[in-house]
């Protein structure tokens, strides 16, 4: 009870053999985080596209832009690039 | 990959983008061929002698204008054979930025004319190159008739782009700084805690996410959440500390925030050995936070409820409520020693400003059972000795609760609610089984009775084309009856 992290007293509480190696969690790929800016940057995108709106066209850059600042471990890079080239040739 | 239908979508997207856009494109220059041809029509009825002169440079313009044209060919055949003498020559060698200007003053005839239709696409095109016309008919058909091309360069439809741009600037700008600022933070935290003769130095042999000794202390996954772990230490097999801050990189989640509050958290996940932890469930938070727990949190809600402060010892401040399968247990876990450094009222009024909430249980869903939660707000960069004493609670707990045996009414009590637990899940897990069972049949008699009434379908079919023939038969000797007569 009274020796809590005392390294140089009696108990140091460090066990290197207990030591384990850092195990990343890998993310299951069936089950990503759910990229709702994303999907909003699509559904403005392809709004702009149908209804010819310039303003639907330049959100859907700002959430891509969105979704892309908030993209994790660089996944998914041909989506966010044919997302990118959508938006540019509409906008 | 796993995304197989949503890359099909896009990639769809993507390919009916451009098809619509290409579409467009070709739509514009099919009217541009179009009006030649009927310009070029109604030129051969005039008389040649006086326009000759006049029309040379005009009918080389549209010879210019349609080299862009998908389709040159169809222009030399509607030509006259005479003007084609004429317009070739000068045309080659001339540019088109050179033909259109001498060509300027003629299509004031061609407007007054007869060629209305003619100059709808010709000189909105290059009355923009031509600052010199002074006519009042061209000025007067541009806004009519052309107000397409123009409005690109008439300052009202520039506001969207204006603003949209500098929002994307700023957004461009807000990343690199809200990215650095989170980031100073992380080390900030760090190096207070996690550098050489530090708290988490002194307690664990290994730290970091890397191998060897020089391995980075922090695991960067994604701009605004920082990993640190921890290993080598008696009692536990590790630890993970995340820190999830704000999304100071993203323009539209800080503009969230400033209607939603949120704040930097870093939470600290304690993995306890087997044989370390007794059967404990125990949590401390402030009151509205201890309910949602309490109601929420699956293993306190089987296992615990809200204990109330006992009377004749100290206590949490009365901002806490403990959460716990007995009050026996709270109160061993809630040691003179923390109520002096953070839970009591003098020091949680110091010291606590940056607790959420602590919570160990045994019966934790998910692959490790036996864990210690603990979750703290992070304070600014500047400020990181403020956490010093709720840091300091991680090391201390793991002892304590490493060391903690429950008495043996505590434990026999513990033990009947688990195994009625135990039994309750393992109930569930057959009535599961079942169910799925009783599913699965369900789908095979629904198959079966499908294929019978497909068989018995094809049997009614059978029988009726049967009776049609019957039919036909009877009706056909009619026929012939009637023919006869």
């Amino acid at each position: 009870m009274s020796s809590h992290g005392n390294a140089s007293t009696a108990s140091d509480p460090r066990q290197p053999s207990a030591a384990e190696p850092f195990v990343q969690q890998s993310v299951a790929p069936q089950d990503p985080p759910v990229d709702y800016s994303g999907f909003i940057a699509v559904m403005f995108g392809v709004a702009g596209v149908m209804f010819r709106y310039k303003l639907c066209s330049w959100v859907a850059i700002i959430f891509f832009a969105q979704s892309l600042a908030n993209m994790r471990n660089f996944e998914t890079d041909l989506k966010q690039v044919s997302m990118a080239l959508m938006n540019k040739l509409n906008g | 990959m796993e995304n197989g239908p949503c890359y099909s979508l896009l990639h769809l997207l993507a390919l009916l983008s451009l098809l619509s856009i290409f579409l467009s494109h070709l739509s514009r220059f099919h009217v541009l061929a179009d009006s030649h041809f009927e310009g070029f029509d109604a030129d051969g009825e005039d008389d040649d002698e006086s326009l000759i002169h006049n029309t040379l440079p005009l009918r080389s313009s549209p010879l210019t204008q349609s080299d862009p044209d998908p389709e040159p060919t169809p222009d030399p055949t509607s030509q006259d054979p005479d003007a084609n003498q004429y317009s070739e020559p000068p045309s080659r060698p001339s540019s088109s930025s050179d033909l259109p200007k001498p060509s300027s003053t003629s299509f004031e005839y061609w407007d007054e004319d007869e060629f209305e239709g003619l100059p709808v696409e010709q000189p909105p095109l290059e009355t923009p190159k031509i600052p010199e016309n002074a006519t009042p008919d061209d000025p007067s058909s541009d806004p009519k008739t052309a107000p397409k091309p123009i409005a690109a360069t008439s300052p009202k439809s520039y506001t969207v782009e204006i603003v949209c741009g500098s929002f994307l600037i700023v957004f461009a700008i807000n990343y690199f700084t809200g990215k650095r600022e989170n980031e100073n933070i992380a080390l900030a935290w760090a190096v207070k805690f996690a550098s050489k003769d530090s708290i988490f130095d002194k307690n664990f042999s290994l730290l970091g996410v890397g191998d060897g000794d020089d391995s980075p202390l922090l695991l960067k996954e994604g701009q605004n959440v920082f990993k640190f772990h921890a290993s080598g230490r008696r009692y536990c097999q590790g630890l993970l500390a995340t820190m999830e801050l704000k999304s100071r990189h993203d323009l539209i989640s800080r503009m969230y925030n400033l209607v939603v509050p949120c704040s930097d958290e870093i939470s600290f996940e304690v993995y306890m050995n087997d044989d370390a932890m007794d059967h404990l469930v125990f949590a401390v938070a402030k009151k509205k936070a201890a309910k949602w727990m309490q109601k929420e949190i699956r293993d306190l809600q089987r296992f615990a409820n809200m204990v109330s402060p006992p009377s004749g010892r100290k206590w949490v401040a009365e901002e806490l409520a403990v959460i716990s399968e007995s009050k026996e247990v709270a109160g061993d876990l809630i040691t003179e020693v923390v109520l002096e450094q953070v839970f009591g009222e003098k020091a949680f009024e110091k010291f606590g400003k940056g607790f959420i909430s602590i919570h160990f249980s045994d019966q934790q869903p998910g692959t490790h059972k036996k864990m210690l939660l603990f979750k703290f707000a992070l304070p600014d960069a500047n400020s990181m000795a403020d956490m010093t004493r709720l840091v300091a609670l991680v090391p201390y707990y793991i002892d304590l609760v490493g060391r903690y045996r429950l008495s043996t009414q505590a434990r026999s009590k513990t033990e009947i609610t688990r195994m009625k637990i135990a039994q309750e899940a393992h109930r569930e897990e057959q009535n599961a089984r079942q169910e799925a069972l009783q599913r699965k049949k369900a789908e095979r008699k629904k198959l079966l009775e499908e294929a019978e009434s497909k068989l018995g379908a094809e049997a009614i079919k059978r029988k009726e084309a049967k009776e049609r023939a019957r039919q036909m038969k009877k009706s056909m000797p009619r026929v012939k009856m009637t023919r006869a007569h």
